[in-house]
């Protein structure tokens, strides 16, 4: 084997030129030097490192397309439903927290039935055991999560405001249909952003109130107080309210005055909470603007259903779909957490519970007839495999199940997804409408105890299904009200403002492991608000934190 | 010619036949040592293109017979001195004498060293540079190629997972960043690759490059050597030198088998162990229990295969050189399913042109790799699945659990889903050197090089998969193009007036890379006959695609300067302009100096004894950092995916979202000091090197939460942090026996390195102490074990201080009488509040080690040579995450009861303490990694050279960490880690 000698032969060319003639070498020399040369030069040009974003469309280009107005709204709404761009995680919208945990209604829920006696959650994720128990520290990350997603929904609402002011339009020769149906959506943003405003107020108390003429950037806003907001809240209500379609005539999925009024009237109702004022009257009046354009659904199930879009009742929901509209919040949360034990997940719609989900003994109580009373709405509970009693919280078992909500029509077909349900998520309806009304009447806000009764009983005759359940004007007190909203409103999110406005969520009302003992025992008046949280405290320096609760 | 080589090498291989029978005559001499004229046993003593070689006795004399008549070149090298080669012209018969006189240089380096965009003589190096060469790197089952210089340089932390190809982390003086990489930059030949090595779909992407084909492997630690490579050098530089044609032709041919088997289980309940268990805290659920005894995890795993094989050839003409290889690679992973297999080649071509003024090298290799994966849940599955339940429950079914809550029977996931990726991924360059007629001692050089990757991944589970959705495909195919031009010009020339030498190199350089990730997900399939590769119909489908693309444009320039081979200078500067940020920042400067001092060369010290060299260095420098995402100062508006949409009436309405983002955002900066050291005792014989060194990084980036309501999120990239590392290296190789006395021969280094990583300052928007949480665990979502704390290294762990009885257990018991076992019986209430909250957690400890430790020892005697390798890692510690996860006892109470840790029968917890510090453990560790015995045979006829050899990795692992893996995780948390394995191989390499 001679490779070497064959090389020998593969050289022949180069020695040929390299023993050629001199003037041709020079000219070889020089022509290399001047192509070396030549690059150097070129090639020391490029020297532009801008790259711009080829799959997504920068700020500056994104409105030459006139659909963006509409898209970009809805993603005011899509904030509520859904926790980012891919679905069902994926892109998400804020950051800091798993992407499932930072739903909308998720946090709001937990925030409102976890602490209360409605509710209960097996889970050890970090933080969320402090809700069962009214223990929450300024650190808790479902705080911060709700916070960061209030303010997600604020910022972006301000950013649409400031995108489509007249001005900017007709800078971008934006037509005039567009510039109408724009005027709808600019009323449509104000009315998202009042919402999360008063889940802020509702929630956390004094926090800041930026709006549009912010400017975008890195600048801390000062903290304003709950009256601000409240203020503010108010009058954004009333002023878009005629840029709204009316009660019932809106696209479902969107607002129109009857959410608006709806959102108008919870506001005044718990102002006495938020500015220490009665408006009792004002929020009666809002209520009963709307109440006549929705009609009870005969079915107090089908409320909670995968085709409960179809039903008169409700006046705002959160949509959610199996197929378009995936997270790991809203009702499929609902639905997969409280389902699990001896439940088929099958009958709910669902691949499998995830065990959490529970209520603590004492909401029982507000169930005269027991569990499985001729009252409809005490059939959600599931006994089966369950306790009453709760010995740990951590055991799906102990406490009974009440999965009120499920993946499957009212005609019993499974949803369109078992993994991500159809099943909207009612966040105004009627039948709280009928309460509000009636709360406001026996607050002294005007009306007729007459009419107030009237729709107290349309529905308990829904719910026994004839007029056995309905009740005389004297037993229509407020502390029935309280009762009936638990029995009504069950796991909708209501709970812990309501316990708030009759005084009865911290310094009164004891429930197993409030205040984190098994017995449970009263806790300080502070709790009635959240702490800010404190990786808000260290981004914002201006911010004071609510009495009671120690810094970061 | 091809077809000949091959009939050649054939008739060489089986037949035997010599090729080169002929008479010839006979070279004999001696070769000695420079220093002191001492003879030089052990050194080996070659013919450029002929089979012979010898190997000097100890009175250092050689005898080379057979050699073809002719001037033959003649090369004599010994480890410890520079190889010589000298030309004597033979005649048929007759006996010719040939001495050769060797410099001595240091252990195991070569005259000269890689730097960036250059090479450097060893002894004028001022920074920071360790080399690893050939003969030093890890054998055995090696299928990446950081893999070869795990435990080899002071300071260089190489850890991989177990995983055949799996993913390694590299930490070159510990890492400076948070947000961005921490990896050091890889070159290749001379072409930076992106960070990371590649795309990051699938396993290690360094896995493209065979580590066969590598000459070398040099790091580059402090900022005097990397701030060349400018904003990409904050880690550290790693630069690998391919091989080329070197002598006379010659193929070589390697193969080897092995075999791996687990080393360690995590340990578990026994079956009876589980049994009585369930009886004592979940009597309800023992009617559940079934009455199989299932070894869940020896069911998994499995003794792994492997074969390498490579063929090169290799050679050198007149004034060109070439070299062709072709390596293929099988290794299974010692869990069912795991299974990488290489196809690598490549090709290198150098051509000398115009008497040597120009100088052309083409290198092109290109490789395909077939991944496959074990599904995911398997390993977590096998772990807790409850043992007394039976694999099959009939003809063909697998059991399962009725409830969704309980794990997927793991040998039915192991059946039924598939996960693979095909990854081709080509690099290559060409790059032309010209040495300037005009001006004496100016040479041009033009590089210009393309590195494309497609992968294609795919992930099935048919529709019987359970938990899969009713059936899911998932296919991504991302691809990669980067291009990078080079032109860079050095001038060397003496200053003889200055008694010193010059030369500077400065340059320009181009990159570019464009990224395409299409991806597909479709679940709930309406058939899965067609598995992953059909159009499928399904309920969910999912199509995503994202650009990426980045450019960087960079002027160079860098000056040495020696002065009567004394004083040595190097200043450098890089100028880089980077695409990651706004037109306001795109541009950055990286300086960097250094001097150092060859005291022995001093005429003031003639008389230092045994000590023949002695160097101290000093550098300074600034690196950067660049790599973290693209886009980061554009506020752009993204689009939902059709999952993600708003309901409007019956219509969904796709939705668009801004992003928040610090238009002002810039590059991270670290500052570099380093102190150091070289020596050298007798000859050389012992060197040494002592660094002292400190980084100081800041505007670190990270990504924090600004004031609610000022931005379009919560969180904002930006930078805000500051943090330092400091250390000290040692490096020792020493010449222990250098065969004089009986022919044993035996070198050995020695290296150690220790780091301290500090996080000095996150400065929260509008000032203050932040704290930051990462470091997900299983069990629990959004649950994080680790911190990110001014004050405290970078990641430790964030804990509670888990109250202990008097004998130091943990306790676990209602001591204050509420009625439960909470937090407040549990943890020590380190602020006082009487509430146990986060603020009662501290940072503690990291996965970091404090020392890292490397020994090398190579024995030689006579054919036969014998090397080891140890690695310890002191101060490190790990959160046993299989232990958190499965240790309690409320496990056994759901529908589907887990097998437990056997922590839980020491620590009796009930519920779930993930943040204990009971779970950080101190992951101390000593290992062999590696111990190798080879002979080589001489006397084969046709053949230069054959080596017979077996290496066992991972021989032994002494530790007092409770896990499977003290390094499992690489990130500090041991979750179901993949098993490390301990691997036989054995092989032959041949060269003729």
């Amino acid at each position: 084997m001679r490779p070497a000698n064959r090389n020998r032969g593969a050289l022949r060319r180069p020695n040929r030129l390299e023993n050629g003639h001199a003037m041709f070498k020079k000219t070889w020399r020089i022509s290399i030097a001047a192509a070396a040369a030549a690059l150097f030069l070129g090639a020391a040009g490029c020297t532009d490192v801008t790259l711009e974003p080829e799959s997504t469309v920068t700020g500056a280009n994104v409105f030459r397309d006139p659909t963006a107005y509409r898209a970009f709204m809805a993603k005011l709404y899509a904030g509520l439903a859904v926790t980012g761009q891919e679905g069902p995680a994926g892109k998400g919208d804020i950051q800091g927290i798993d992407e499932g945990f930072s739903q909308y209604v998720r946090l709001v829920w937990q925030m409102q039935e976890l602490p209360t006696d409605e509710a209960v959650i097996a889970w050890g994720d970090d933080g969320v055991q402090q809700l069962n128990t009214q223990l929450w520290g300024s650190s808790n990350q479902f705080l911060g999560s709700m916070y960061s997603r209030i303010f997600f929904q604020v910022g972006l609402a301000n950013e649409f405001l400031r995108e489509t002011t007249d001005a900017k339009l007709a800078e971008r020769n934006v037509s005039a249909e567009l510039r109408a149906q724009i005027k709808q959506y600019r009323a449509e943003a104000r009315f998202l952003r009042a919402l999360s405003y008063w889940h802020g107020i509702d929630l956390f108390g004094d926090i800041p109130l930026v709006d549009e003429s912010f400017p975008l950037g890195i600048t801390p806003p000062q903290q304003s107080t709950r009256r601000e907001i409240y203020t503010f809240v108010v009058s954004e209500l009333n002023a878009i309210r005629a840029d709204l379609p009316a009660a019932h005539a809106g696209e479902y999925g969107r607002a129109d005055q009857g959410a608006s009024q709806m959102l108008l009237a919870k506001v005044l109702l718990n102002a006495p909470v938020y500015v220490g004022e009665n408006h009792n009257a004002e929020a009666r009046a809002a209520v009963e603007s709307v109440l006549g354009a929705y009609t009870l659904d005969p079915s107090y199930r089908h409320l909670f259903l995968a085709d409960n879009h179809t039903s008169p009742e409700i006046m705002f929901a959160v949509p959610q779909d199996g197929i378009h509209q995936q997270s790991f919040g809203g009702t499929n949360f609902l639905i997969h957490a409280s389902v699990g034990g001896d439940m088929n997940a099958a009958s709910w719609g669902i691949e499998g519970g995830w065990w959490g989900l529970r209520v603590k003994p004492e909401i029982l109580a507000v169930y005269p007839g027991g569990v499985n009373s001729a009252d409809v709405r005490s059939t959600v509970f599931f006994t089966q495999g369950q306790t009453v009693a709760i010995n740990d919280i951590t055991q799906f078992q102990q406490g009974l199940g009440a999965p009120k909500y499920r993946n499957v029509t009212s005609l019993g077909v499974p949803g369109s997804n078992p993994l991500y349900p159809d099943t909207d998520y009612p966040m105004f309806r009627l039948g709280d409408a009928y309460l509000m009304y009636a709360e406001a009447v026996l607050r002294g806000g005007g009306g007729t105890r007459a009419q107030a009764l009237a729709y107290v009983n349309a529905l308990r005759q829904r719910s026994y299904g004839n007029a056995t359940g309905n009740i005389t004007d004297a037993q229509l007190t407020l502390d029935f009200i309280l009762d009936e909203r638990a029995r009504e409103l069950l796991w909708e999110g209501h709970r812990r403002t309501d316990l708030i406005r009759f005084n009865r969520f911290t310094t009164a009302g004891v429930w197993a492991f409030k205040g984190g003992v098994k017995q449970g025992k009263t806790t300080e008046a502070f709790r009635n608000v959240y702490p800010l949280p404190s990786t808000e405290l260290l981004a914002n320096p201006n911010l004071k934190q609510n009495p009671g609760y120690t810094g970061g | 010619m091809r077809r000949t080589v091959v009939v050649s090498m054939i008739a060489a291989l089986f037949a035997g036949i010599p090729l080169h029978a002929q008479q010839g005559g006979q070279i004999t001499g001696t070769v000695t040592s420079a220093e002191g004229g001492r003879a030089l046993p052990g050194a080996t003593v070659s013919v450029a293109g002929g089979a012979q070689r010898a190997v000097t006795g100890p009175d250092g004399r050689y005898t080379l017979g057979g050699v073809a008549a002719g001037p033959r070149s003649v090369t004599a090298a010994v480890i410890g001195h520079t190889a010589s080669t000298l030309t004597a012209t033979v005649a048929a018969g007759q006996t010719t004498t040939l001495d050769f006189t060797l410099q001595t240089s240091a252990v195991g380096l070569q005259g000269v060293v890689a730097i960036g965009y250059g090479q450097q003589r060893v002894r004028d190096r001022t920074g920071s540079v360790a080399t690893v060469t050939p003969d030093q790197f890890n054998t055995g089952r090696v299928v990446s190629p950081e893999q070869l210089i795990q435990g080899k340089v002071a300071g260089v932390q190489v850890n991989d997972t177990g995983e055949p190809g799996g993913k390694t982390t590299i930490r070159i003086r510990g890492g400076t960043s948070v947000n961005a990489t921490n990896e050091p930059l890889f070159v290749v030949d001379g072409q930076p690759l992106q960070a990371g090595g590649g795309i990051t779909e699938g396993r290690n992407p360094l896995n493209f490059l065979n580590p066969n084909d590598i000459e070398s492997v040099t790091v580059l630690k402090d900022a005097s050597a990397t701030a060349i490579y400018g904003s990409r050098g904050a880690n550290g530089v790693i630069l690998v030198t391919t091989r080329t044609g070197a002598r006379g032709a010659q193929f070589t041919y390697s193969t080897s088998l092995s075999s791996s088997r687990i080393t360690r289980q995590a340990d578990l309940l026994s079956t009876d162990q589980f049994r009585a268990a369930v009886a004592q805290f979940a009597p309800s659920n023992v009617a559940v229990l079934g009455t199989s005894n299932t070894d869940w995890r020896g069911l998994v795993e499995r003794n792994a295969g492997g074969q390498e094989h490579n063929l090169a050839v290799s050679g050198t003409g007149q004034s060109m050189n070439y070299r062709l290889s072709l390596g293929y690679l099988d290794q299974a992973g010692v869990l069912r399913g795991t299974d990488t297999r290489r196809l690598s080649a490549s090709a290198t071509y150098g051509q000398q042109l115009f008497s040597n003024t120009l100088r052309l090298r083409a290198n092109v290799r290109g490789s395909r790799i077939n991944d496959s994966f074990t599904p995911g849940s398997v390993l977590g599955s096998a772990l807790s699945f409850d043992p007394t339940q039976p694999v099959m429950v009939g003809e063909g079914t697998y059991f399962q659990w009725a409830d969704a809550t309980g794990p997927n029977n793991p040998l039915a996931d192991l059946a039924l889903v598939e996960d693979r990726q095909a990854t081709f991924r080509t690099l290559g360059n060409v790059e032309g050197s010209y040495d300037v007629p005009f001006l004496k001692g100016l040479t041009g050089t033009l590089r210009m090089g393309y590195d494309y990757t497609q992968a294609d991944r795919k992930i099935f589970s048919p529709i019987a998969a359970r938990g899969s959705g009713g059936g899911s495909v998932t296919r991504r195919e991302p691809s990669r193009l980067g291009t990078v031009l080079d032109a860079y010009g050095r001038y060397a020339r003496s200053l003889e007036g200055l008694d010193s030498d010059v030369d500077v190199t400065a340059g320009y350089s181009y990159e570019n890379a464009r990224e395409e990730y299409p991806g597909y997900f479709a679940q709930n399939l309406q058939s899965d006959v067609v598995g992953p590769n059909g159009p499928v119909s399904a309920l969910v489908e999912r199509t995503t695609f994202d650009v990426q693309a980045w450019r960087l444009a960079s002027g160079f320039a860098r000056m040495n300067w020696n002065v009567k081979d004394r004083y040595l200078l190097t200043l450098s500067v890089r100028r880089d302009g980077s695409s990651r940020f706004g037109p306001s920042n795109q541009w950055g400067t990286f300086p960097s100096a250094a001097f150092a001092w060859r005291l022995s060369e001093e005429p003031f010290m003639p008389h230092l004894g045994p000590l023949g060299d002695l160097k101290v260095r000093a550098s300074w420098g600034v690196n950067g950092n660049q790599d973290f995402g693209n886009y980061l100062w554009v506020s752009s508006y993204l689009s939902s995916l059709g999952t993600a949409q708003a309901q409007f009436g019956n219509t969904f309405v796709s939705t668009i979202r801004p992003s928040a983002v610090d238009p002002n955002i810039k590059w991270e900066e670290t500052t570099s000091y380093n102190l150091g050291l070289d020596w050298g005792l007798w000859d050389g014989r012992i060197t040494g090197t002592v660094d002292y060194y400190k980084k100081d990084t800041d505007d670190l980036i990270f990504n924090v939460p600004v004031a609610a309501g000022t931005n379009l999120s919560n969180y904002v990239t930006t930078n805000i942090g500051s943090m330092t590392n400091r250390g000290l290296e040692l490096g020792l190789n020493a010449r222990v026996l250098n065969g004089a006395h009986g022919g044993l021969s035996w070198d050995a280094s020695f290296n150690a390195s220790t780091n301290r990583n500090r996080l000095t300052r996150i400065n929260a928007i509008g000032g203050g102490s932040e704290r930051i949480l990462s470091g997900a665990i299983s069990g629990g979502v959004g649950n994080n074990i680790q911190v990110l704390q001014p004050g405290a290294p970078v990641y430790s762990f964030f804990v509670y201080r888990h109250l202990r009885d008097a004998n130091g257990k943990p306790v676990y018991a209602d001591t204050n009488k509420d009625g439960t076992i909470n937090e407040k019986d549990l943890y020590q209430d380190l602020n006082g509040d009487k509430e146990i909250d986060e603020r009662d957690r501290i940072a503690t400890h990291s996965a970091a080690p404090q020392w890292v430790l490397g020994h090398t020892s190579q024995l030689g005697y006579g054919n036969l040579d014998a090397s080891f390798t140890l690695r310890a890692s002191m101060g490190n510690y790990a959160y046993n995450n299989v232990a958190s996860n499965l240790g309690y006892y409320n496990l056994l109470t759901g529908a589907a009861p887990r097998n437990l840790s056997t922590s839980v029968l020491e620590n009796g917890f009930k519920t779930a303490q993930y943040f204990s510090d009971v779970y950080v453990e101190d992951a101390s560790y000593l290992r062999m990694d590696n111990l190798t015995l080879g002979y080589t045979f001489n006397g084969v006829r046709g053949v230069d050279n054959m080596r017979l050899f077996g290496t066992v990795q991972n021989v032994f692992t002494l530790t007092g960490y409770s896990g499977v893996d003290p390094m499992g995780g690489l990130n500090g948390i041991d979750n179901n880690v993949y098993p490390r394995s301990r691997t036989f191989t054995a092989g032959v390499s041949l060269a003729f």
